[in-house]
């Protein structure tokens, strides 16, 4: 799970592997891992602690991923953006693994995501959805996309 | 210096006792070469020497250690954060497992506080411009409603003035009728004459109401001897009140030639609409006016015995084109807005107090400084003059043309009349007149341009605006343009003849 800060990438993990949400905000250290199944797959989850402008994303917990899951926040346009940055990181240390996109917050009223952007996103070959971790809209649908990319 | 083996092992040991770290060794199978006593405390329960370590630990699973590699902060099975470190060699490698519980506490401190700050700041930023937003569609908005009001301010001036001109030749004609009319007929022409007043008045409602909106209307106090000002009144409402049988009484506490400044023509308008309300919802009882001068400041109430103001109307008053309902009285819904608007700018304040079906009481003050008479002002009275005025009227409406001529030439005044600006000029250019009577919207040349070539061409006679147009800046543009008076339709002769000695030497 790879993305700017509060996007929501510990609460769609979350709401995934354990059906859970909360509304507070805990920015994760670090990276938190959880395991689940996905028909007969066990798809460990490496929930990483999202970039900021302080620190970049730390590419040695991205070694080793098989998918990567891009989350942006629909109601903050920068963290869209920044998922092409975020790309470049990330395929130097993984190379070209599968990749599906989650612009997060679909349920916020302020949600504001350009068409141009997710044609560029499907250019690349990246499925991208409309979630809601809150709502827990399409969150299923965008683990078990990966998980079939993957295998 | 180097420590011997037991030395090593001592301090290890201690290390270990502290749980600070822990450490497991794999082969390139990632199988359990070798484990620390303490891998439980960090929850590593299962590790044990033989085992596949990829079945234990999920951080394990598809990483590719060919070099040092780290994972500083990370959980471990039992939830704690700890720091994971993999030193490949041959064909083993070691992972050491560090307790950073303390590292995790500082960092998420810091973390949390910068996150959320960042946050805070991308909101902040967010309502700003939302805020800038709003501002731009508010200035735009306020332009539009500008606008609005302009046309509206616009449309009522235009309205006014044509309703104004038939009005003065119908109020005109009125008067001359009664004249020499019978009792029967002087009846019928006295009822023309209200309803002509009357609508006069809404007409003058409706362009007030306007003034306001455009900001057009402007104050003009000078010397004003008040017990003038409710003589007058009380001479025009008393026999309104003596028709319904209303017992109506006027109480002033100063002494005669008693003078203030304030715009007597406003004051006038104000006690007009409010004791002419008062008479007009009263059918029995009394309409009692007391006035007070104190302090500079003077305080008149209204109390009458009238049909009164529920609650509910009270708070709907005075607000524009607002009329009660079945009240059978006709009327704008302005006259109390409009009131109460130029008493504020009068520096007062007005206050209705009202019971239904037992009475209303409506009150109010505005600022009247006292000052020592400066002239003697006498009573009005048609001017004499000596000699034989000669007046060149301009005025494209023939019947109000008619009108004027007739009235003037009762009084010894000779009429030259002409229909539009540029006879007007050329009438000037070959005879010389008194005075020029100047209508301002007239067909082939209107009144400005025709002023303007008259002064243009070093003409002095002295020209009066005589107009429908009742706008300040019709009369500001005709001032500039070097006029000597305004008068708007419909035109009192009385005043006209006043103004007319002012200006003919």
């Amino acid at each position: 799970m790879v993305g700017d800060f509060a996007v929501g990438k510990t609460s769609l993990t979350q709401k995934f592997v354990n059906n859970v949400f909360s509304d507070k905000y805990l920015t994760t250290i670090g990276v938190k891992i959880d395991s689940v199944m996905v028909d007969d797959t066990k798809v460990i989850v490496w929930d990483v602690a999202g970039r900021d402008s302080l620190s970049p994303i730390n590419a040695n917990y991205l070694v080793g991923a098989a998918g990567i899951v891009f989350v942006g926040d629909g109601t903050r346009p920068s963290t869209i953006d920044a998922m092409s940055s975020l790309w470049e990181t990330t395929v130097d240390r993984v190379g070209d693994v599968p990749v599906v996109v989650a612009l997060n917050k679909h349920d916020h009223p302020d949600w504001s995501v350009s068409s141009e952007q997710i044609i560029e996103f499907s250019n690349r070959g990246w499925d991208v959805f409309n979630t809601s971790a809150k709502e827990g809209e399409n969150v299923k649908s965008l683990f078990e996309s990966l998980v079939h990319k993957m295998n | 210096m180097s420590l011997n083996q037991d030395r090593v092992a001592e301090i290890s040991q201690s290390l270990f006792d502290r749980r600070q770290f822990a450490y497991f060794l794999l082969d390139t199978q990632w199988c359990v070469l070798e484990a620390s006593n303490n891998l439980q405390e960090f929850g590593f329960s299962n590790l044990e020497v033989g085992v596949d370590a990829t079945d234990e630990i999920d951080f394990l699973v598809g990483i590719d250690i060919s070099d040092n590699h780290e994972l500083s902060m990370i959980s471990s099975p039992a939830g704690d954060p700890i720091r994971v470190t993999f030193i490949p060699s041959v064909s083993t490698i070691t992972v050491v497992i560090m307790d950073a519980r303390q590292e995790f506490l500082r960092q998420k401190q810091l973390q949390q506080k910068a996150n959320e700050n960042e946050l805070l700041l991308g909101t902040q930023e967010k309502l700003l411009s939302e805020i800038e937003e709003a501002k731009i569609k508010l200035e735009l908005q306020n332009v539009e409603l500008q606008e609005a009001a302009r046309l509206q301010s616009s449309f009522l001036s235009g309205v006014s003035h044509e309703f104004r001109t038939p009005l003065a030749s119908i109020m005109g004609y009125t008067n001359l009728l009664l004249k020499d009319s019978d009792e029967t007929s002087a009846n019928y022409l006295s009822a023309m004459k209200r309803s002509s007043k009357h609508l006069l008045s809404l007409i003058e409602n409706l362009l007030d109401h306007g003034k306001f909106d455009s900001n057009e209307i402007m104050l003009n106090p000078k010397s004003t001897e008040l017990a003038e000002v409710f003589s007058d009144v009380e001479l025009l409402v008393r026999p309104l009140a003596e028709t319904k049988s209303v017992n109506f009484t006027i109480t002033t506490d100063w002494q005669a030639a008693c003078f203030v400044v304030l715009d007597d023509s406003r004051l006038r308008q104000c006690l007009i609409n409010i004791i002419g309300n008062a008479i007009k919802f009263t059918d029995q009882g009394r309409v009692t006016v007391v006035a007070s001068l104190k302090d500079d400041d003077l305080h008149v109430s209204v109390e009458d015995t009238g049909i009164g103001v529920s609650e509910e109307h009270l708070k709907k008053i005075k607000q524009p084109f607002w009329q009660a309902p079945d009240t059978g009285k006709s009327g704008t819904g302005l006259g109390l807005t409009i009131t109460e608007r130029i008493i504020e700018m009068m520096g007062g304040a007005l206050d209705i107090d009202s019971s239904e079906g037992v009475g209303t009481t409506v009150s109010f003050n505005v600022m009247a400084p006292s000052i020592e008479p400066t002239f003697h002002q006498e009573a009005q009275v048609l001017t004499q003059f000596n000699r034989s005025l000669s007046v060149l009227m301009a005025e494209d409406d023939e019947d109000i043309a008619f009108l004027v001529t007739l009235l003037l030439e009762e009084q010894g005044v000779k009429v030259v009349h002409v229909a539009n600006g540029a006879l007007a000029v050329d009438r000037l250019q070959h005879e010389d007149f008194d005075l020029v009577l100047m209508d301002l919207h007239m067909p082939v040349l209107n009144g400005y341009d025709a002023v303007s070539q008259i002064r243009g061409a070093g003409n002095t006679t002295p020209i009066v605006i005589m107009t429908a147009s009742a706008i300040e800046a019709d009369k500001g543009r005709a001032q500039e343009l070097g006029c000597d008076g305004y008068l708007v339709k419909p035109v009192d002769i009385a005043d006209l003849l006043n103004i007319a000695q002012q200006l003919v030497t």
